[in-house]
């Protein structure tokens, strides 16, 4: 009982920063009908900007360094929307994604060339020290990402139903010529949706790149892989339900690595993704047509 | 501007060309209405009517022809939603509304012009008023509601932004015979209210009734012009749409 306790609390912990990956995917492909593959580079680039800062001033501490991976991840997503993104506008599908794993490769090797093809050392910035909660044992690093995911898990929530600009995030989703007649500017609203997931996706990474303790050129793959089956498996109708099977899809790997073997860990998850998707091939919670 | 001193047109079209890839929707046609008019085009599946509609709207570009606002205004300089903002509001054809948004949220969004949120929540109040059902409804998912229902919501979302012209898509479409009675009754109560609208439907019996004046579009072209009571007086038209049911 310890021991499966242990697991969700390790696969909550995981799965909340797949959460926040696949719901900047999610946001992309539902406003933008874009499957932007740059978006987990993106949150590499935030990582190293959180780095960069934290060792530029030593004493901001992790919310100097968030800030910094916002900053840096924000820029430059709103910099792909403008020059690679938005000229592709109404064009394939394929053609965007193209572009984008374009721009992912160049990301991925950039970083490489200037910080090396090996995972660097990451600034501790919060204690490495164990909290017990009950029988569980988490440290004070992954209880930060925990609840740093969620509350970026719940900022997306309350920013698509509460705020005028998340409805019509919403009504674009759906919608997009409608909204457009009822006097959304579609063209606006894209690059702030661009922008709310890469600056999520930059906070998420340093607390990421805190919690291992390093950062590498090529961190996005693992989690963009994972993300981008986590939209396909819940479909792009509900934001929240994104979130919902990514958290799921960490705790399950947590608990085939806890009862089964860690090298089954992830065809066992993709086994259950793509079993979804057999039986409900527009995702669990359903997709707009686009 | 127009000569003998007559108010240049709220709406003008004049030789609207629209193409899909290189199949022709709308070929030369030239039509007009002035405010608080209530005119109509009839025209069968594919005749063009809905193409003239996303024109108007900003949402296709046509490859000839001029759509100005006010005598003065040219529409196809401008992006969808400065459109809507000069006060042209959409019906669309099949109500598309916001499905997994609740009737509330399809209202406000309505009024997503108009900044004052005072001025939404009134509008809102006053769509309540007029459809008690959604505002029983008002927290429900609108893909929950009946298709006359949703009519209701996609009436009242238009309404809500504040428009000046009202362009709708076959409303009547896919609905109970009674609703289609409703729905043209309230057609005729908003033109009432001052608010101009360009209708387009298959139903040419019910809409002769309301409108003022009746365009009939056949494969692209205006074949028919004039007032309501003329058009539905001419053989083309009775053979076309009213045969069968006199």
């Amino acid at each position: 009982m310890d021991l499966f306790l242990q697991q969700i609390a390790n696969g909550l912990i995981i799965g909340s920063t797949y959460a926040v990956v696949a719901l900047g995917f999610a946001l992309a492909f539902s406003v933008l009908r874009v499957i932007h593959f740059a978006h987990p580079d993106v949150f590499m680039v935030g990582m190293f900007a959180g780095l960069v800062t934290a060792e530029t001033f030593p004493f901001g501490g992790l919310a100097l360094a968030m800030l910094g991976g916002l900053i840096g991840a924000g820029v430059l997503g709103y910099a792909i929307e403008r020059t690679v993104i938005e000229p592709l506008r109404g064009r394939d599908v394929l053609t965007t994604l193209i572009a984008t794993l374009g721009v992912a490769i160049m990301l991925q090797n950039g970083m490489a060339l200037i910080v090396g093809p090996d995972p660097v050392p990451y600034p501790p910035l919060l204690p490495r020290r164990f909290l017990d909660i009950g029988p569980v044992s988490v440290t004070v690093r992954q209880a930060a990402n925990l609840g740093i995911c969620l509350l970026l898990l719940a900022f997306v929530s309350i920013y698509v139903r509460g705020t005028r600009i998340g409805r019509a995030t919403r009504a674009i989703a759906e919608r997009p010529d409608v909204a457009a007649a009822f006097g959304v500017d579609v063209a606006r609203v894209c690059q702030a949706t661009i922008v709310v997931a890469s600056a999520m996706a930059g906070i998420a990474a340093v607390s990421v790149g805190t919690l291992y303790g390093s950062a590498s050129a090529f961190v996005g793959l693992l989690y963009g892989l994972k993300a981008f089956t986590c939209m396909l498996v819940a479909g792009n109708r509900y934001f929240e339900g994104v979130a919902a099977v990514a958290i799921f899809l960490g705790v399950l790997e947590a608990l085939v690595t806890g009862y089964v073997s860690s090298s089954l860990r992830d065809a066992v998850a993709f086994l259950v993704l793509i079993g979804v998707l057999y039986f409900r091939p527009n995702g669990l919670f359903g997709s707009y047509q686009t | 501007m127009r000569g003998n001193g007559l108010a240049p047109p709220l709406l003008a079209i004049e030789g609207l060309a629209v193409s899909y890839g290189a199949v022709p929707a709308v070929e030369g046609v030239s039509l007009e209405i002035h405010p608080g008019e209530l005119r109509v085009i009839l025209g069968a599946n594919g005749a063009g009517k809905t193409t003239i509609i996303k024109t108007v709207l900003g949402l296709l570009r046509p490859r000839r022809g001029r759509i100005l606002l006010d005598g003065t205004q040219d529409l196809l300089r401008c992006r969808p939603h400065q459109i809507h903002r000069m006060g042209i509001a959409w019906v669309p054809e099949g109500r598309q509304l916001w499905s997994t948004l609740t009737v509330l949220d399809n209202l406000r969004l309505g009024g997503f012009r108009e900044r004052d949120e005072t001025v939404v929540a009134r509008r809102i109040d006053e769509m309540f008023q007029r459809f008690p059902r959604l505002g029983e409804r008002r927290n429900q998912i609108s893909g929950s509601l009946s298709g006359g229902e949703q009519q209701m919501v996609a009436i009242a979302r238009a309404l809500v932004s504040g428009p000046r012209l009202l362009l709708m898509d076959e409303p009547s479409l896919g609905l109970a015979p009674l609703v289609v009675r409703d729905v043209f009754a309230l057609v005729k109560e908003i033109n009432a209210m001052g608010i101009a609208i360009l209708m387009v439907e298959q139903n040419a019996r019910q809409a002769l009734k309301v409108a003022d004046w009746a365009y009939l579009l056949e494969t692209g072209r205006i074949v028919e012009s004039g007032p309501a009571a003329e058009v539905a007086g001419k053989e083309s038209v009775q053979a076309v749409f009213l045969g069968g049911h006199a």
